[in-house]
């Protein structure tokens, strides 16, 4: 390394923390290279050896108060050629052994170098500062933003547990009552009234026939009827007969009491009372027309009567007959149609009951779904507890570095509320400690269920 | 069919419980944290305890070695229902007097089979 070369990284070291020699070096230089404009030529020369020498001594000086061991550690590999180096280590070791040249000098130029630290120190704790209260104010509203999370979470959850499980409880009654109403109570009718739909459709179907039968018998009995009344018609005729009968005796009978008179008259005196006898014969004899002609009357009367109920018994037993014909079907029919209902609520109650196989599966999804709302609000919860942490840690080392000097940290910018906060330690850590107890068990448990992945886990169920 | 006490913190967890537990018939009483559970357990006996580790006041652990304290609950089975799984949190619960651990979340059939065979 040449001395040109070394006198260059001096320089360039030197600027890093001091600057006002390296600055009056040039200026002397500078002011003498102005000076050669306006001065004759042995004036320039002599304000040139004055300015060197002034400006060597200036550089002597500034590269005394720069840090040596900071240059001894830049200085690493050494230098083949060191006759400059080795001439400014043996100058700092005499100015070292004899009294400083210009003590007051160098006072001034250490407390500049101290207040130059300072100003760095200063700024440092600026942003130290600036980052502490950024993250806590963060860390701070992270925490309010979970809660509000969880908060939110736990009631939709609470809700939705809530509505679900009177949606399952609707669902149960509306499927007992549907049940019920299609398949009837399992004790059956003990009164012989109808219970349930099958229960109906025999009991109507048996009474519907039995009026059918009873219907076809009446039929049967009403033909049995016209029957008779045909045989009673036939008897009223062979009563007709038998009056015909009567009057012909009747006549005849009249013939001979009219030749009982005769004789009797032709008898004279002797047949006086023969005569009275013959009249009274005829008398009998016309009353016994009398009678059988008012018999006939009667039975006339009787044949119309006959007649009519005959007429009346037939069309009646052909429509009863009609009539339990078309009853009979329209049971058979009613039955028929009452069998398919009936087969349609079978197919019913085997479609609800495999729909409430399938909503108690959803019950059973939505019952474990449900329990992951307690699982996530504690991992969330137990995000908490780094944030806290993270606030503490912050507000103890504000409060230490607040310990080192209060005074640095007075008129910064943008720190009044941190500032004001730090100072109401009691206030902060309140703060701190309230929001943390709200979730006192919450990150023990979140730890553990952030560890349950890692770490090897049971069974779900187990019994000890 | 039983009188059972279950303690969580979760609002939750406490009704889809009682939900499943009530559809078997059981009856169901509901407790937020282990002190409530324990005020709870004195006033009359339970034929089954399920409760929750991680709670405020009391925790699980705490709840059910109180209540193996009372002479009423020696012999009373108690289930652990929680998030934690890990061997040694078990063994507390064990240690504790619990008679069984259910992992959450728990599934309806499961946490039935597990109450009608430890009821007996």
């Amino acid at each position: 390394m040449n001395p040109l070369s070394q006198l260059r990284r001096v320089v360039r070291e030197s600027t890093a923390l001091t600057k006002w020699w390296i600055w009056a070096i040039l200026g002397a230089v500078g002011a003498w290279t102005w000076n050669l404009f306006y001065v004759p030529v042995e004036v320039a020369i002599g304000t040139g050896i004055l300015t060197l020498v002034s400006a060597v001594l200036i550089g002597l000086v500034g590269y005394r108060l720069m840090d040596r061991s900071k240059i001894a550690n830049v200085d690493t590999a050494p230098a083949p050629d060191v006759t400059l180096h080795d001439e400014l280590e043996s100058l700092l070791a005499k100015a070292a052994e004899t009294p400083d040249p210009m003590p007051q000098v160098d006072e001034l130029l250490h407390s500049m170098a101290t207040e130059q630290q300072k100003r760095n120190l200063e700024g440092l704790l600026r942003r130290w500062v600036d980052v502490a209260q950024r993250y806590g104010d963060a860390t701070l509203s992270l925490r309010k933003q979970i809660h509000a999370v969880t908060d939110q979470v736990d009631q939709a959850a609470t809700t939705i547990a809530n509505s679900f499980q009177a949606v399952i409880q609707k669902a149960t009654i509306q499927a007992r009552q549907a049940m019920e109403l299609l398949e009837g109570t399992q004790g059956g009718a003990t009164d012989g009234t109808p219970q349930s739909l099958k229960d109906f459709i025999r009991v109507s179907d048996e009474r519907l026939t039995r009026m059918a039968d009873e219907v076809v018998r009446v039929a049967d009995l009403s033909i049995k009827m016209v029957e008779e009344l045909d045989a009673v018609q036939k008897r009223t005729q062979a009563i007709d007969g038998f009056l015909v009968d009567v009057e012909k005796l009747a006549d005849q009978t009249n013939l001979l009491a009219l030749n009982a008179d005769i004789e009797a008259a032709r008898a004279g005196d002797q047949g006086r009372g023969f005569s009275v006898v013959a009249q009274e014969v005829r008398r009998l004899s016309k009353r016994s027309h009398e009678f059988s002609d008012r018999i006939r009357h009667h039975l006339h009367e009787v044949r119309e009567s006959l007649n009519k109920t005959y007429g009346d018994m037939r069309n009646l037993s052909a429509a009863d007959a009609r009539h339990a014909l078309k009853i009979k079907d329209e049971v058979i029919q009613l039955t028929r149609s009452l069998d398919g209902k009936n087969r349609e609520v079978a197919q019913t109650v085997s479609s609800i009951n495999s729909i409430s196989r399938e909503i108690s599966q959803d019950v059973q999804n939505v019952v474990m779904s449900l329990q992951f709302h307690d699982i996530t609000s504690q991992q969330l919860n137990g995000m908490l507890e780094p944030l806290d942490e993270l606030r503490r840690t912050l507000f103890h080392l504000m409060q230490e570095t607040l310990k080192l000097d209060r005074s640095l940290l007075e008129g910064l910018p943008g720190d009044d509320k941190w500032l004001a906060r730090t100072r109401d330690g009691h206030r902060l850590d309140s703060e701190v400690s309230a929001v943390t107890s709200e979730a006192a068990s919450a990150p023990v448990a979140a730890v553990a269920a952030a560890k349950q992945d890692a770490t090897g886990t049971g069974p779900a169920v187990e019994l000890f | 069919m039983a009188t059972i006490l279950t303690a969580d913190d979760t609002a939750t967890m406490r009704q889809m419980i009682s939900f499943t537990l009530s559809s078997a018939g059981h009856q169901v009483m509901q407790a937020s944290d282990g002190t409530e559970a324990l005020a709870l357990a004195r006033t009359r006996k339970f034929d089954l305890v399920i409760a929750d580790i991680n709670m405020p006041n009391m925790d699980g652990i705490s709840l059910v070695k109180s209540l193996r304290e009372l002479p009423d609950y020696k012999f009373t089975p108690i289930l652990m229902l929680t998030t934690e799984s890990q061997a040694e949190k078990r063994q507390e619960g064990r240690s504790a007097g619990a008679t069984g651990w259910i992992v959450k979340p728990f599934n309806p059939e499961q946490l039935l089979t597990i109450v009608k065979k430890v009821l007996g």
